[in-house]
């Protein structure tokens, strides 16, 4: 069992510095590995501004969410940010009991999450 | 499915990240079966992964993740499913554990996984001793019930 065709993982350069991670399907232990090198991937490729788009994510545990914090931690040593975009419900639900509502800026959309970056001190310093 | 004879359904997987998806299919399975709705299903499945993570994260760090075996057991009740998840890993202390949590601001994984099945599941026992291995037993009662 060595597939990891539960969670599917893409991403798009929108400029320089901003980036879409786009998340699909479910996202456990098991695939964690592949989302923190795509993260990682990112910003030792220079992006400090990554939107993560959660449209197609049906699921995330608490090791996914590790990942994502551990995301937005790098990036903010750096004057970047992550934000999160489009959950699903269910994800909502998690990000809310786990109080990561409190933590991650969550917009509606991928095309809200890439406006504003400059007002937030992202601004590619 | 309301028989007066509760069933049982075990599963043994081998203590590795990629059996994790098996066992939350089969605790979805097992709910869809009883007649859980669709948020309620999720919520067991959730739950389920975060126990089996937690379990195999403990074997990782004993170093014995590959020879081990993480047993779930799913008790049909008439009205509620209860899955317990047992494991021979190091263990830990629930309580200590929880005021850990209480105390921190920002939640580790482990944090975050406990918060989430305790959140999601209608009752939670933790049978732990360190060196002898942890049993979660989550309860999920059917709505209206």
């Amino acid at each position: 069992m060595d597939k990891r065709a539960d969670a599917e993982m893409s991403s798009r350069q929108v400029d320089e510095r901003t980036a879409v991670l786009h998340i699909g399907g479910e996202v456990d232990l098991y695939n964690t590995p592949q989302l923190k090198e795509e993260i990682v991937n990112l910003i030792d490729g220079g992006v400090r501004r990554l939107v993560v788009d959660l449209s197609d994510a049906r699921y995330l545990d608490s090791t996914a969410l590790g990942v994502l914090i551990g995301g937005l931690k790098r990036l903010r040593e750096r004057n970047g940010e992550l934000r999160l975009a489009s959950p699903q419900p269910r994800i909502l639900k998690v990000l809310e009991i786990t109080r990561l509502l409190k933590v991650f800026e969550v917009c509606d959309s991928v095309q809200q999450a890439l406006v504003g970056w400059d007002a937030q001190g992202a601004s590619g310093r | 499915m309301t028989t007066a004879t509760a069933a049982r359904v075990e599963l043994k997987i081998p203590s590795r990240p990629e059996f994790i998806s098996v066992a939350r299919l089969a605790v979805a399975a097992v709910a869809n079966r009883m007649g859980f709705d669709f948020d309620d299903i999720e919520d067991l499945k959730v739950a389920t992964g975060e126990a089996l993570a937690n379990a195999i994260q403990h074997a990782q760090l004993s170093g014995r993740e590959s020879d081990e075996y993480i047993v779930v057991v799913c008790a049909l009740e008439a009205q509620a499913l209860v899955i317990e998840v047992r494991d021979s890993g190091a263990g830990f202390d629930p309580e200590r554990r929880r005021q850990e949590l209480e105390e921190k601001e920002e939640l580790g994984e482990g944090g975050m996984g406990l918060l989430l099945i305790e959140a999601l599941m209608d009752e939670v026992d933790f049978k732990t001793k360190p060196g002898k291995g942890t049993s979660v037993r989550m309860t999920k009662r059917l709505s209206g019930s």
